[in-house]
């Protein structure tokens, strides 16, 4: 079994590198490194505007998140096993054909994942703490333990999220019921318990870091294993052989976005989600749940944040996530299926904005919920503008450095340089604009200007190149 | 006058020499044979005829048409069966015609799929979706959706790999006819038995490099079999 665990990390090695070129790769994690040692630098100049409870809160939340977003390829559940080994032909194809069962393939690959990703984005990040605490006197301890607890975070995020994903493979009303639990019990434990303990049993290696017992590790770990095992255990593959009969609904579907120029094309993604269940899977685990656990987070800092800043702030962050949509319609289908026929790369780009464009209904009813919920119903309308003009150009950005492969390019270090560089600072000046006035988050729709640029500039450079794909 | 002509037509990836300047003529009306091994370069030169790939020297014209420059012309006019038979996994075999007739802006598309289901002996399959079809199923749809706009010119890249015999005898057939009502077929195959079958004419390519042209009634009348021929001319290269 070893012996496939070692070919599949080799493989997804090989994948990245053949797309970026070695060194490109493997500069990824130094960057990520580089990221975090020079940041501690900047720790005194941040804790004087951001207590050192919410940054450690914020810190280990993105670390949740990022094992959420690495856990959620799960949502696919029987697709996953199809078209990522499938159609990529991936060692795990393979494997199928060994006499090995296929929940332990999926458990190797797995496995895999978690290190690979391990390697890549949470070591790099405690070993850049852990290089530049020294310069500044920090204890040994404080970056030891954070390594500790932002992996403890992590696989959180990476276990929860592929528990569920796995119930969802099953049963979507099983998940659905599973969810409701979850919320009921949040709800009521934030009636009988105070914020910060609700906090600290969400996010446990916050408690971790903040007071270290063993018995919260022992926790968090038991946590981890009990959800691990529970994923394997549920996991169900593909349904190969299966023959049910569909109506048409392409015909239908492309009459009614008939106001759309690539309306056809625009329909076909609308299936494609609706019938992989990645539309509503991705909606949930990619979109409500992360959002929703920010959106808690951050209702936990009323004494710092005004109810305005933290509707603005989620829509940035919001905007943000919205524009990850556009990997959504471009990850699960390879264009080879259509490519042969005349049209153009530029022209599938400029559908799969379209597809894009109707799916921002989702962000936009999101921030108008949050709004009326957290008691700032005056400022929707700015926050609405913000998350669009961020989202959209975030997609630009997408579009123009990635085309129609953002979930892959984004760990070529130059394009990830290049999209922090750009995006970073447009989101710090909007969120420091909208935290003066509420009114000058409207400013916020010059972005469509170099969005615009961007995506016109794209369609240009992609439809010049060579359609690559897998 | 050639319906498709190569002038030191190459691709290079990276270092490697997928196909290496390659002069081809293929004359109207011909069953037209690319033949040769896995890695050959078979695949590459259907893709920069078609313009999804562009040359790195020399050049092409299908139609009179260059695919560099008007590639998207160039897929309108002919027929493609790509290497790999993919359709979109979660279309239906029906919708999928569909969908193809939309792009190719095809009208009547309901009678023209129903015939190619009724021809290719897959009607029943019309409801299911794409990923749940068999190999030779999807194959069927693949060449269906290649003739749907009855083009002049067909470039089918591995078309019987898949079918059974009975199949394999009807996409012959469907082929020879199709050609002597005065279209073209340009057919990437190693398959050298329904090349010799079927083929007005071939090319034989190795490691990018052509190593001849020739007709195959020519073969024939010197009493010779075209794999022999074929692996002649491969093992000495």
């Amino acid at each position: 079994m070893f012996t496939l665990f070692t070919s599949m990390f080799k493989e997804e090695w090989r994948m990245h590198s053949t797309l970026f070129g070695n060194l490109n790769f493997a500069l990824f994690p130094v960057l990520i490194f580089a990221i975090a040692f020079m940041g501690v630098f900047i720790l005194p100049l941040i804790t004087t505007v951001m207590d050192t409870v919410l940054l450690s809160i914020v810190v280990h939340a993105q670390f949740i998140l990022l094992g959420i977003m690495v856990g959620s390829f799960g949502i696919l559940g029987k697709e996953v096993m199809n078209r990522r080994f499938g159609q990529a032909s991936l060692i795990a194809y393979s494997a199928r054909s060994l006499p090995v069962s296929e929940q332990m393939v999926f458990l190797n690959f797995v496995v895999k994942d978690i290190l690979y990703y391990f390697i890549l984005w949470v070591l790099p990040f405690g070993l850049g703490f852990l290089a530049a605490s020294p310069f500044l006197g920090i204890n040994l301890y404080y970056p030891m333990l954070l390594l500790l607890t932002l992996s403890i975070a992590f696989l959180m995020g990476l276990c929860t999220i592929f528990l569920l994903s796995a119930i969802y493979s099953r049963s979507k009303p099983a998940l659905f019921a599973v969810l409701a639990i979850l919320l009921a019990g949040f709800l009521g434990s934030s009636i009988l318990y105070s914020p910060g303990t609700v906090l600290s049993a969400v996010l446990l290696p916050v408690s971790i870091f903040d007071s270290f017992t063993y018995s919260g590790l022992l926790l968090s770990l038991g946590a981890i294993a009990v959800f691990f095992t529970l994923s394997i255990l549920f996991f169900t593959s593909a349904d190969t052989g299966s023959e049910k009969h569909y109506r048409n609904l392409l015909d239908s579907v492309s009459q009614r976005l008939g106001f759309l120029q690539d309306n056809t094309l625009v329909a076909k993604d609308f299936i494609d989600l609706y019938r992989s269940g990645i539309g509503i899977g991705q909606t949930i685990f990619s979109f409500l749940l992360p959002l929703g656990l920010i959106w808690l987070v951050l209702s936990f800092l009323r004494e710092f944040l005004t109810q305005n800043n933290i509707l603005f702030t989620i829509a940035v962050v919001t905007g943000v996530i919205a524009s990850t949509m556009y990997t959504w319609v471009t990850e699960f289908d390879s264009i080879s299926a259509y490519y042969f026929l005349p049209l153009n790369i530029s022209s599938i780009i400029r559908a799969k904005t379209g597809t894009f464009t109707v799916l921002q209904v989702v962000p936009v009813v999101f921030i108008i919920a949050v709004g009326l919920l957290s008691d700032a119903a005056a400022s929707i309308p700015n926050a609405v503008v913000l998350c669009l003009s961020v989202s959209f150009f975030e997609l630009a950005l997408m579009i123009r450095m990635c085309g129609l492969e953002p979930g892959t390019m984004i760990y070529n270090v130059r394009v990830f340089l290049k999209y922090i560089l750009i995006t970073g600072p447009v989101i710090l000046v909007l969120l420091g604009l909208t935290f003066i006035s509420p009114y000058l988050a409207y400013i916020s729709v010059i972005l469509f200007i170099p969005a615009w640029y961007l995506i016109k500039s794209g369609f240009k450079k992609w439809d010049n190149s060579d359609y690559a794909g897998f | 006058m050639p319906v498709i002509k190569t002038e030191n037509i190459s691709k290079k990836f990276g270092e490697l020499k997928a196909v290496d300047e390659v002069n081809l003529g293929v004359e109207k009306g011909s069953l037209f044979g690319l033949l040769g091994p896995n890695g050959s370069g078979k695949t590459t030169m259907i893709k920069m005829l078609t313009g999804q790939i562009k040359p790195s020297s020399g050049s092409a014209k299908v139609l009179g048409i260059d695919p560099v420059k008007e590639g998207i012309r160039v897929r309108e006019v002919v027929g493609i069966i790509p290497e790999q038979e993919t359709p979109p996994s979660f279309l239906t075999s029906g919708e999928y015609l569909s969908f193809v007739a939309k792009i190719r802006k095809i009208d009547g598309i309901e009678e023209k799929s129903d015939w190619w289901f009724d021809y290719l002996d897959f009607a029943d399959k019309k409801d299911v979706l794409c990923k749940d079809l068999s190999r030779g199923t999807r194959q069927k749809l693949m060449f269906a959706q290649a003739f749907l706009h009855d083009p002049e010119i067909a470039l089918i890249d591995e078309p019987l790999i898949n079918l059974d015999p009975v199949m394999q005898r009807k996409v012959k057939k469907f082929l020879k006819d199709y050609v002597e009502s005065g279209n073209t077929v340009f057919l990437s195959t190693h398959i050298l038995e329904i090349a010799e079958e079927i083929c007005t004419d071939f090319a034989i390519l190795h490691k990018g490099r052509l190593l001849h042209t020739g007709k195959t009634d020519e073969l024939k009348e010197k009493g010779m079999h075209l794999d022999d021929f074929f692996m002649e001319l491969v093992e000495r290269s």
